[in-house]
């Protein structure tokens, strides 16, 4: 399918069908999958779905045709402005240069997961995208852009169809930039889709409702973009002090908003409330190898996500700029990020050119601390315990997009006996995306949780199964590695939608669980397995 | 002075000032925020590591391994590597094509010193030097008019028959394609009729003494250069200066990984962008179409303040 054909008028330009994906590994060859639930005439009705017959947005259709004559204009200015150095001097030249250059080689479509895992549809191309805009700027946006179109390859039609189609097809990339490692010429055709993101965001006011209004701006309201108030904060680090104790005998405090503290750690809120043993594992380890730490309960400042990153530089920026405020009224010497991968990109890497060099607080990953603890002989780790295979995900935005790679296979190698490690294919720098990555491990609006399934999540499910076979046995426990909360999410809808538990005996967890799990003086086991509370209370 | 070096000259002065605004485009760019990507040979670190690998990192001297950004560099353009790894198939077209077309501007930088040392009474038949360099004019260019023939043609052939390629496609790239094809295909024909180059080494005498050929060139000659001609004077206005996204997508964007610690150059650079107006429409921006500036909507949340109203 041409770049051009997104213009038609047509119900829908593709359909997924289970037939056309490429199959999972044993023990799910010939597994039976429940296709992307169709959307209801009344959703369809009101939601915009011709791309793909998937809602991830609930973008609502336009009532007149005025009304959609004014959003394409919109999306017009939007793109002229993204164009400038006042609007976008963030991007602006990684833009321009993938704007210009892509030689339309398509090598960075046989890297792209989503294509792939799509049974290869045009429309998932990482060029896909990136070629509609750059055809829309040449056509009505150049000089000449109207004298032969058709011959100079950029005839394509703005109407809302195309408008309408790309705003759902932004949300079908997850911004891994594994297209970007292998272009011959450098395009970034993941950067291009964050842009098409800031269009729809920045100038029209669209964005995926989990990462706006419930995300972002709660982040901004409340502290977190889980909702959780202040005051909510400090009753949970409360249960979480007691589960400490239950569970390890030990009483910690875990200290709050310590001025003068070396360190400010920030996790994922998300943590909190849906892996409780990730933050109680901070404390454990923090508390026995000796770290001057705080926690914050400033608003946004115990909630280390910065949705903005993926689609809204403003937002964004309001978010890193409250981190790094927090963290320079507390004093500290440097930030620490907890299990979240896009919170480390966002603060470290991404924010790091957003203020004068006084103003900035030096921040540094979790792995790389937790690393340097087990060097430091503080803690004493029993290998024994973790007597079970264990494989690694590497979330992008620490790795790729970060180049943080042994960190954490160091520590994974001095918590687990020896060979019971073992790497998925391909990983580090190489590796895939979990498949929520740029938000969608929290999107689920509309049927957008069928295509997470299918699509996204494939080729890591895939690499998780094939990173066991031949221990398929369920009664041999085995583990993901999974330190970012967002990676968590989507592996763990993963495990759950596929009953992987059940029939591979597969489970995911983070790292510093794992690490707890090992402590010398950690007497019952930390980790927990599903099913595990109900073997007690037999 | 006759009206193919006339054109000649224009073309090269073109050729020059758009490809030279081009790279100044490029380079006046602002310093966007970092989007590095890993690995990046100057870590130094093989697996693809970075200095966030060491705790206290901002503590500790940075080394750049600038030796290993070229061993990437130089294998990438001359062998186009990536392509090699990762789009195979393909790789067995474009790399003959790049390297005809990389023996070819050899060849004509050797017939240009070729034409200085005419200039200076050196011809092949009295000088060793000339006769060296007449060689090294033959040996590059005509393997490169073959290679480059080989890599268009194919070239040609997947793009019509890949149907992920052909989709792509513009009747435009075919044209560029088949116009590169003539300048490989017509030159060839020129060394079969003037094996040695002698007419072409006349012609860049007469460039560079701006002076009119002795004799007229044959006809074979003159579609060649004229193919030449239009070809320098449009390829800067095209995607093929692709070496010019090759430099700033790898120096300037994928490993540009300097943190910021204070650096007087950036520190001014940044506080000039955030007095930047900003234009965005959207509600939640909030910048009351310019009057705010990028310090002012970042450091504003517009929800705090509501919350306290
Ligand atoms: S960034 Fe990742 S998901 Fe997006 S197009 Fe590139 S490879 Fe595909
Ligand atoms: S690999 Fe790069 S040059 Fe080739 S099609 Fe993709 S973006 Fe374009």
């Amino acid at each position: 399918m041409r770049p051009e054909e997104i213009s038609k008028k047509t119900e829908q330009l593709v359909n997924i069908k289970i037939e056309d994906l490429p199959p999972l590994p044993p023990p799910y060859t010939n597994y039976e999958e429940t296709p992307i639930t169709p959307l209801k005439e009344e959703q369809k009705k009101k939601w915009e779905h011709s791309l793909d017959g998937v809602s991830a947005l609930t973008l609502p259709r336009p009532e007149t045709p005025e009304e959609e004559e004014r959003l394409v204009k919109l999306f017009l200015s939007g793109l002229e402005k993204l164009m400038t150095k006042e609007n976008n001097w963030t991007f602006l030249q990684p833009l321009m240069l993938s704007m210009e250059y892509c030689a339309k080689c398509q090598t960075c479509a046989d890297a792209c997961p989503a294509f792939e895992m799509s049974g290869r549809k045009d429309i998932y191309r990482p060029t896909f995208r990136a070629d509609v805009l750059r055809k829309i700027a040449k056509k009505y946006l150049s000089p000449g852009g109207k004298i032969l179109p058709g011959f100079r390859g950029h005839d394509i039609d703005l109407n809302w169809e195309t408008i309408a189609r790309l705003a759902e097809l932004s949300y079908r990339c997850t911004l891994c930039r594994r297209c970007t490692s292998v272009c011959p010429v450098g395009v970034d055709n993941g950067l291009m889709n964050h842009e098409l993101r800031k269009i729809f965001s920045q100038e029209m006011g669209i964005a995926g409702p989990e990462i706006h209004e419930k995300g972002s701006v709660k982040h901004l309201k409340f502290g977190s973009s889980t909702g959780m108030t202040k005051a909510a904060i400090a009753d949970i680090i409360e249960y979480l002090e007691d589960d400490i104790e239950e569970k390890t005998g030990k009483s910690i405090k875990i200290p709050l908003n310590k001025k003068g503290a070396e360190i400010l750690l920030i996790h994922n809120a998300g943590e909190f409330m849906a892996w409780p043993e990730n933050p109680m594992s901070f404390a454990i380890l923090f508390d026995a190898a000796g770290i001057d730490y705080t926690l914050s309960t400033e608003l946004t400042g115990y909630d280390g996500v910065n949705y903005g990153l993926w689609y809204d530089d403003v937002q964004f920026a309001r978010v890193a700029l409250k981190h790094l405020e927090i963290a320079r009224d507390l004093g500290v010497k440097k930030i620490v990020i907890g299990e979240c991968g896009h919170a480390h990109k966002a603060l470290s890497v991404i924010a790091d050119r957003l203020l004068p060099g006084e103003q900035m607080i030096p921040r540094e990953s979790s792995y790389t601390l937790l690393n340097e603890i087990v060097k430091s002989g503080k803690i004493k780790f029993d290998p024994s315990k973790n007597d079970f295979p264990v494989t690694l995900h590497d979330p992008c935005n620490v790795v790729r997009l970060m180049g943080i790679v042994k960190p954490q296979r160091e520590v994974l190698n001095a918590i687990f006996p020896p060979g019971r490690f073992r790497e998925m294919e391909p990983h580090g720098v190489e590796n895939y995306c979990c498949g929520g990555g740029s938000g969608f491990a929290i999107m689920s609006s509309g049927n957008f949780t069928d295509w997470k399934r299918l699509v996204s999540g494939r080729k890591k499910l895939s690499q998780i199964l094939n990173a066991f076979q031949g221990e398929m046995d369920p009664s041999i426990r085995k583990m993901v590695c999974a330190p970012c909360s967002n990676c968590k999410g989507q592996i763990r809808d993963m495990l759950e939608s596929y009953e992987v538990f059940e029939k591979t005996g597969i489970w995911y967890t983070g790292l510093v669980e794992l690490m707890v799990n090992a402590m010398v003086d950690q007497e019952k086991p930390f980790l927990e397995w599903p099913g595990d509370e109900d073997d007690d209370d037999m | 002075m006759g009206f193919l070096q006339i054109l000649t000259y224009l073309s090269g002065l073109v050729f020059v000032i758009a490809f030279a605004a081009k790279l100044l485009k490029y380079a006046t760019m602002p310093m966007h925020v970092r989007w590095e990507l890993y690995p990046i040979p100057h870590e130094g670190k093989e697996w693809g590591g970075s200095f966030y690998e060491e705790v206290d990192h901002w503590k500790k001297t940075r080394h750049k391994d600038h030796m290993a950004q070229y061993r990437f560099m130089v294998p990438e353009v001359l062998f186009i590597k990536a392509l090699h790894e990762d789009n195979k198939s393909l790789w067995y077209w474009s790399f003959p094509f790049h390297m005809g077309l990389y023996l070819c501007i050899g060849g004509l930088a050797f017939l240009a010193i070729g034409a200085v040392l005419q200039i200076l009474g050196m011809v092949p038949q009295n000088s060793a030097l000339a006769s060296l360099f007449q060689s090294l004019t033959i040996v590059l260019a005509v393997p490169g008019y073959v290679l480059g023939t080989i890599g268009i043609l194919g070239l040609i052939v997947k793009r019509k028959t890949d149907s992920g390629l052909a989709d792509v496609t513009a009747p435009i790239d075919f044209m560029n394609l088949i116009w590169l094809g003539l300048l490989f295909v017509t030159g060839f024909i020129v060394w079969l009729q003037d094996p040695g180059f002698v007419v072409s080494r006349a012609y860049f005498v007469s460039l560079l003494t701006f002076s009119p050929m002795k004799e007229p060139m044959g006809l074979i000659h003159v579609i060649n250069l004229l193919v030449f001609i239009g070809f320098w004077a449009y390829f800067p206005f095209t995607h093929m200066t692709h070496m010019v996204s090759k430099y700033f997508m790898w120096d300037k964007v994928k490993w540009d990984d300097d943190p910021n610690r204070g650096d007087p150059g950036m520190d001014s650079k940044i506080k000039k962008y955030l007095a930047y107006p900003v234009t965005w429409s959207a509600e939640h921006v909030d910048a009351q179409g310019g009057k705010k500036n990028w310090a002012d909507v970042a450091t504003s949340n517009p929800w705090e303040a509501k919350e306290q109203k």
